[in-house]
């Protein structure tokens, strides 16, 4: 389990400019990972810019059973992902759109809810174009629209 | 047939399946309009914070500028049966926004280069893009619900689009226009599926 077992603090949950404490330039003036810009996006991330799965723009997910049960104890964009897909899978860009949170944070939270088991991934096929039954299936689709 | 036959069955599909189409073009051209023709939801808007690598822009040596932008982009939904899921993302198509394409254009089927016959330059920085990297693409003029000042022709010539890209005309206001423009790109990259799959058999 992570940090957000048990009575911890959610200490990674604190947004660095929040914390007082920390200074709000970078250590390193040459340090090119982090910009003024984007400390609001990635505030939320623990600091990370990268997810460990790749979740696709149009990758859908939606919250498991355990997902579900644990919302209550869940802060921040970790709770609105799982409420926002409690009932029906939606898009990394969906959730992105709706939560008004850039498309980077949600790919980043999404990830690590993934890897807990707190969210199912539905990602688009991986050859898909060279799909030809997904393609046939598709122009059937979009012509009965 | 034999190709639909030897394609391995899809296992029973238990959720939804995504699929992905990019909607490009320079600014006013109608890109959300065209994606809200179609969608099912109300377009929506997202932010996405870029890293631009600055790649040339301005190249000071070894100094790699990185600046992060962030870039609005609209997008739609179309439920096309029980599980496939049609994604149409309209993506800003200023040069300066190459760099998200790369992101954006992963995993997608294709693309539509939408037109404005009156600034036919703002679409180059989408076509050379797509072009540039074997993304199938269709390139749909948009007529804005009345008439084409030019041809067809005309602008494909003036684009110096090759032949084997379909150019169309497209309303981005009418759903029906905007369907037939997306089957016209799906007929494109069906056929270069076919073509594959035929090319290297197994």
């Amino acid at each position: 389990m992570n940090s957000f077992s048990g009575d911890e603090p959610h200490v990674s949950m604190v947004r660095p400019f929040l914390d007082h404490r920390r200074p709000l330039k970078p250590a390193h003036a040459d340090d090119d990972t982090v910009s003024l810009t984007g400390v609001r996006a990635y505030a939320m991330t623990g600091g990370r810019a990268h997810a460990t799965v790749h979740l696709e723009f149009e990758t859908m997910l939606q919250a498991t059973a355990a997902g579900r049960e644990s919302l209550t104890a869940m802060m921040f964009e970790r709770a609105d992902i799982i409420h926002m897909a409690r009932a029906e899978p939606l898009s990394v860009a969906e959730l992105s759109a709706r939560l008004q949170v850039p498309i980077g944070v949600v790919r980043v939270v999404a990830a690590d809810l993934l890897s807990e088991g707190l969210l199912e991934a539905f990602q688009p096929s991986e050859n898909v174009a060279d799909d030809v039954l997904l393609i046939t299936r598709l122009i059937a689709g979009v012509r009965a629209l | 047939m034999s190709v639909l036959s030897e394609t391995p069955t899809r296992p029973v599909a238990t959720g939804p399946i995504p699929v992905k189409i990019v909607v490009a073009g320079g600014f006013g051209v109608g890109k959300t309009t065209f994606v809200g023709a179609i969608s099912d939801i109300k377009p929506l808007t997202t932010e996405a914070a870029m890293t631009d690598l600055s790649e040339g822009v301005d190249n000071r040596g070894d100094v790699h500028t990185k600046t992060t932008t962030t870039v609005a982009m609209d997008f739609g939904r179309v439920a096309v049966d029980d599980a496939i899921v049609l994604y149409l993302f309209g993506t800003p198509g200023q040069d300066r926004f190459g760099f998200m394409w790369n992101d954006l254009i992963q995993g997608a089927l294709g693309a539509v280069v939408l037109v404005d016959s009156r600034r036919i330059e703002d679409s180059f920085p989408a076509l050379d893009y797509f072009e540039s990297r074997s993304v199938p693409f269709v390139v749909a003029v948009n007529r804005f619900g009345g008439q084409m000042f030019h041809t067809l022709d005309e602008i494909r010539e003036a684009l110096s689009i090759s032949q084997h890209v379909p150019v169309v005309s497209t309303d981005a206001r009418g759903r029906s226009a905007v369907k037939e423009t997306v089957l016209s790109l799906l007929d494109v990259v069906l056929n270069r599926a076919l073509a594959k799959a035929k090319g290297a058999p197994g």
